[in-house]
C-alpha cells in the first residue's frame, strides 16, 4: 500500500505551488518573508543571507564552491528549495545556470534587517480590557481546545464536547486519516496512526493546509490566508489584540482557529478581541525539518513498562495504540509494552521506528538528558518484533518447466539472468523462477528460439 | 597540538555570545568608525534572530578597564518589544552601552607609560563561559553556545595566563571561539584561541564590508560548519609570556612540576611553590626550553 507521509512541508509545498505573482505579493510583506527564511533548511538560510546585498548573479559554480564534499546533497536541496520557493531566480545561460535572489524578497529583507518590521495592529491598552488570562490560563485553553478537537477527529468516544466546526468540515480534515465501512465505527488508517504519533506542530500544520485548500474551494483567496497566518505567529502570547482590525475573511478564520486553539476570543463591553496563545506562536518554528523542542512525559523503563505523567486522554488514546494501558491514575498512565500490543500497533500500519521516535521525543526531563533516552534493551526488542512479521519476503514470479532441451533452458536462463530477474533455477530438473516483471519478455525470446 | 572536533548538532539553533570591544584608544585611531561598526554590527545581530526563532544573542562589551553585559536578547524586558520591532534596534542596547562608556572611563587611572593598551578581553572572556555554564545547566533544550570575539585592540601580555585558562576550560565544554580581528596588526590570543576550540579566526581585508564578512563567515551555526568552507588558520602564532614579567619570549625556563613559564631562572616557583636544590616539589630544572613555533 502506498505510504503517504504526512510532514510539516506540506505546507511550504502548498505556499510554493502558488502562482508567482500572488508570491510576489506575498513576499511584499516583511514578516511573511522572515517566516520562509526560517522555514528553509540551514545551508539556505545561509546562501539567502550571504546574498542578501549582493545584486550581480552568481554562477551555480560558485555557489558549489562554498560547500566542502560532503554537502553536496544538502547543498541541492538548498538549491532546490529556494529555486521551489521563487527565493532564488534561475537564469539558464547557454553554458552555465546564474542565480540571483528575488528582488522583492530581497528588499523587504534588507529593510526587515536594518529598521525592523511593524505588525499592521498594536496591542490593546490595559485600560479597555477587563482582565486578561495569565500565561497559564492561555496554555491551559489551547491545550485543551487542541485536544478536544483532535480527539474528535479521530472519531474517539472520549471528546467531552463537540467543537463547532460542522460535520463537512471534519469530513475534509479525516481525509486520509479515517476510513469507514458499512456499518462499522470509523477507523485509523494508517496515515491516520502516523498522524497521531508526529508532534503537536506537524499536526497542526496538516489541519491548516486541509483547512486553505478547502477555503480555497470556497471563493476565498489562499494567499491572504497564508498571509494572515504567517503574521499571526509573529505576534505577541497573552497581549490582546482588536477584531476591528481584521478583514472579513480573517474574522471569519479567527473564528475557525479559536476551536483549534490558536487564539482565545474574548468580549468586553464596547469592543471584542483576540489573544494568540503559545500554539500561534511557535508556528514558524516547526516549518523547517527540525527536531521538536518540548517536554515530554514518558517514562520507558528496561522492564518494557511505561510511566506516562499526564493526565490528557489524547496521550492515554496514543499510548494505548502501541502499549498496554495498565492503570490510569490522576497524573499517571501506567502501561506495559507487550507483544501482543505490538503486534497490534504493526496491523495498523505502525512502523517500530515511529513508535521509537515518539518515545524518545516525549521523553520525561528526567531521562532525557540520558543517553539512550528509552532503554536498548526495549528499543531493540520492538524493532525485532517488528522484522518478526517481515521474515518472508515476497515477490511475484513465474515458474518455468518442461524444456525442450537444455540449450533452449541455458539459454533462457542467461537471458533472465542478464536482465537480473533470475531467481531460482535448479539446472538438472531444468526448472526456473524468473520476476513477473519480466515475464512477457522472457515468453518472446522462448517464442522466437522456437522459430 | 591538535584542535577539538566539531561536535555534531541535529538544527541550527544558536546561542551567540558576543565580546564587543570598545577600548576607546584602538576606536579613536582605527579606520572605521565606532558607529559606522556598531551599524553592522547591529544588523547582523538582528541577521542571526531572524534566522530562527529559538536563537539568542548576548552582548558583553569590553572595555578599557571592565566589561559588562550589554544585551541579553532572551531577558524579559526585551521580549515585551517583540511586537514586530526587531528587538536589537530597541534603544536598550544603545542606552547601557553609553552608561557603561561611562563607567569605564571614569575608573581611569594614571597609567604608566609604555604600556600596551589592551582591552580587558581575559574579564569578558570569563564572564561569557560563566554565562555558558549557566545555560548549559539549565536542562537539556539549550541552544547551543558558541563565541564571537570582535576585537581591534593589540594583545596584552599581562592578560596571557587568564586568557589561556579561559581558553582551555572552553575547549573543555566545547565551546567554539570565533575572533573577527579588525585591528592593524595580529592578534595571537584570539588565533590561538580560535584554533584550540575549533572556532574561525578572520581578519576581514576590507573593513567597509564588515557585515558581509560577518554575514558570510560568522553568522554560519554549528550544524551547518561540517559542511561549508570556512577560513582554515594558516600560521598561528603560538607564543607564550613569562609568567613573572608577562614579557612575549620565545625561550625560557620551565618548572617541572606545574609547567608554569619563566624567561630568569628562579628559585622558587611561584606558582606551585617549593626550592630550588632540593628533591622537592617546585624543584626548577636547570635546563632551558625553548618554545616552538608550531604549525598546524
Amino acid at each position: 500500500m502506498p505510504r503517504v507521509k504526512i510532514i510539516a512541508k506540506n505546507f511550504m509545498d502548498m505556499v510554493a505551488s502558488l502562482p508567482a505573482i500572488k508570491l510576489d505579493m506575498l513576499y511584499r510583506n516583511q514578516f511573511i518573508c522572515e517566516a520562509i527564511l526560517r522555514s528553509l533548511p540551514p545551508l539556505a538560510k545561509k546562501y539567502v543571507l550571504q546574498m542578501l546585498y549582493i545584486d550581480a548573479p552568481i554562477t551555480c559554480k560558485s555557489l558549489q564552491e562554498w560547500v566542502l564534499a560532503d554537502g553536496f546533497s544538502k547543498h541541492n536541496v538548498a538549491i532546490d528549495r529556494l529555486v521551489q520557493l521563487r527565493v532564488f531566480e534561475v537564469t539558464d545561460r547557454k553554458k552555465e545556470t546564474t542565480y540571483k535572489l528575488n528582488p522583492t524578497f530581497q528588499t523587504s529583507l534588507r529593510k526587515h534587517l536594518i529598521h525592523g518590521g511593524i505588525l499592521p495592529r498594536e496591542p490593546m491598552s490595559p485600560n479597555v480590557i477587563a482582565k486578561l488570562p495569565t500565561s497559564e490560563e492561555l496554555d491551559a485553553y489551547a491545550l485543551e481546545q487542541w485536544e478536544c478537537f483532535l480527539l474528535q477527529l479521530i472519531s474517539s468516544g472520549q471528546a467531552e464536547k463537540s467543537s463547532s466546526f460542522g460535520s463537512s468540515m471534519m469530513r475534509i480534515f479525516q481525509r486520509g486519516l479515517l476510513r469507514q465501512r458499512e456499518k462499522e465505527a470509523p477507523r485509523l488508517t494508517d496515515c491516520g496512526f502516523q498522524f497521531l504519533l508526529m508532534d503537536t506542530n506537524a499536526q497542526l500544520w496538516h489541519v491548516i493546509r486541509e483547512y486553505i485548500s478547502n477555503s480555497e474551494e470556497q471563493g476565498v483567496d489562499q494567499a491572504d490566508l497564508i498571509a494572515f497566518l504567517l503574521e499571526l505567529s509573529f505576534h505577541t502570547t497573552s497581549e490582546a489584540y482588536n477584531l476591528d482590525t481584521l478583514t472579513d475573511d480573517q474574522t471569519a478564520m479567527i473564528k475557525d482557529l479559536a476551536d483549534l486553539g490558536l487564539v482565545k476570543l474574548q468580549k468586553g463591553s464596547k469592543e471584542s478581541w483576540f489573544i494568540p496563545t503559545k500554539l500561534a506562536t511557535n508556528l514558524s518554528v516547526s516549518l523547517a525539518d527540525t527536531t521538536s523542542r518540548k517536554q515530554g512525559f514518558v517514562v520507558v523503563e528496561t522492564n518494557f513498562r511505561i510511566y506516562a505523567y499526564s493526565s490528557s486522554k489524547l496521550h492515554c488514546e496514543i499510548l494505548r495504540l502501541f502499549s498496554r494501558v495498565e492503570y490510569q491514575l490522576p497524573n499517571l498512565i501506567v502501561g506495559a509494552i507487550t507483544k501482543e500490543s505490538l503486534y497490534n500497533a504493526f496491523d495498523n500500519g505502525i512502523t517500530a521506528e515511529q513508535i521509537v521516535t515518539f518515545l524518545q521525543q516525549n521523553a520525561h526531563p528526567r531521562v532525557a538528558e540520558k543517553v539512550p533516552s528509552v532503554p536498548e534493551n526495549v528499543s531493540d526488542q520492538i524493532r525485532l518484533w517488528e522484522s518478526d512479521l517481515k521474515r518472508v519476503e515476497m515477490t511475484p514470479a513465474h515458474f518455468y518447466d518442461e524444456f525442450h532441451s537444455r540449450d533452449v533452458f541455458e539459454a533462457a536462463s542467461d537471458f533472465a539472468r542478464i536482465h537480473s530477474d533470475l531467481l531460482w533455477e535448479d539446472a538438472k530438473k531444468m526448472h526456473m523462477v524468473v520476476r513477473a516483471e519480466i515475464n512477457t519478455l522472457m515468453l518472446e525470446h522462448l517464442h522466437g528460439k522456437n522459430r | 597540538m591538535a584542535s577539538a572536533p566539531s561536535k555534531l548538532y541535529a538544527d541550527d539553533v544558536n546561542l551567540v555570545v558576543v565580546l564587543l570591544d570598545t577600548n576607546p584608544f584602538f576606536w579613536s585611531s582605527s579606520s572605521l568608525s565606532f558607529s559606522q561598526s556598531l551599524s553592522h554590527v547591529l544588523a547582523f545581530f538582528n541577521a542571526i534572530l531572524t534566522l530562527n526563532q529559538l536563537n539568542q544573542v548576548v552582548v558583553i562589551a569590553t572595555g578599557y578597564n571592565s566589561c559588562d553585559y550589554i544585551f541579553d536578547s532572551a531577558s524579559d524586558l526585551n521580549r515585551s518589544y517583540e511586537n514586530g520591532r526587531m528587538p536589537v534596534m530597541s534603544s536598550s542596547l544603545l542606552q547601557k552601552l553609553e552608561e557603561f562608556l561611562i563607567k569605564d572611563e571614569q575608573l581611569s587611572k594614571e597609567e604608566p607609560d609604555g604600556r600596551i593598551k589592551s582591552s580587558l578581553f581575559s574579564g569578558s572572556l570569563s564572564m561569557a563561559l560563566c554565562h555558558i555554564q549557566r545555560v548549559f545547566r539549565s536542562g537539556a533544550l539549550h541552544p547551543h553556545p558558541r563565541i564571537l570575539c570582535l576585537q581591534g585592540s593589540p594583545d596584552g601580555p599581562e592578560q596571557y595566563v587568564a586568557i589561556m585558562n579561559a581558553i582551555f576550560s572552553a575547549q573543555r565544554s566545547e565551546v567554539p571561539i570565533d575572533s573577527c580581528y579588525i585591528g592593524a596588526q595580529n592578534s595571537a590570543f584570539l588565533q590561538q584561541a580560535s584554533y584550540i576550540t575549533g572556532g574561525v579566526h578572520h581578519k576581514p581585508q576590507n573593513l567597509d564590508g564588515l557585515f558581509q564578512y560577518l554575514m558570510t563567515i560568522f553568522a554560519t551555526d554549528l550544524h551547518s560548519r561540517s559542511f561549508i568552507h570556512l577560513p582554515k588558520p594558516v600560521g598561528v602564532d603560538f607564543r607564550a609570556s613569562c609568567f613573572c614579567h608577562k614579557n612575549t619570549i620565545d625561550m625560557g625556563y620551565i618548572c617541572c612540576v606545574c609547567l608554569s613559564i619563566f624567561c630568569k631562572q628562579h628559585k622558587k616557583c611561584s606558582t606551585c611553590g617549593g626550592c630550588a636544590g632540593q628533591k622537592k616539589r617546585g624543584q626548577m630544572c636547570d635546563c632551558r626550553l625553548e618554545i616552538l613555533h608550531l604549525s598546524p
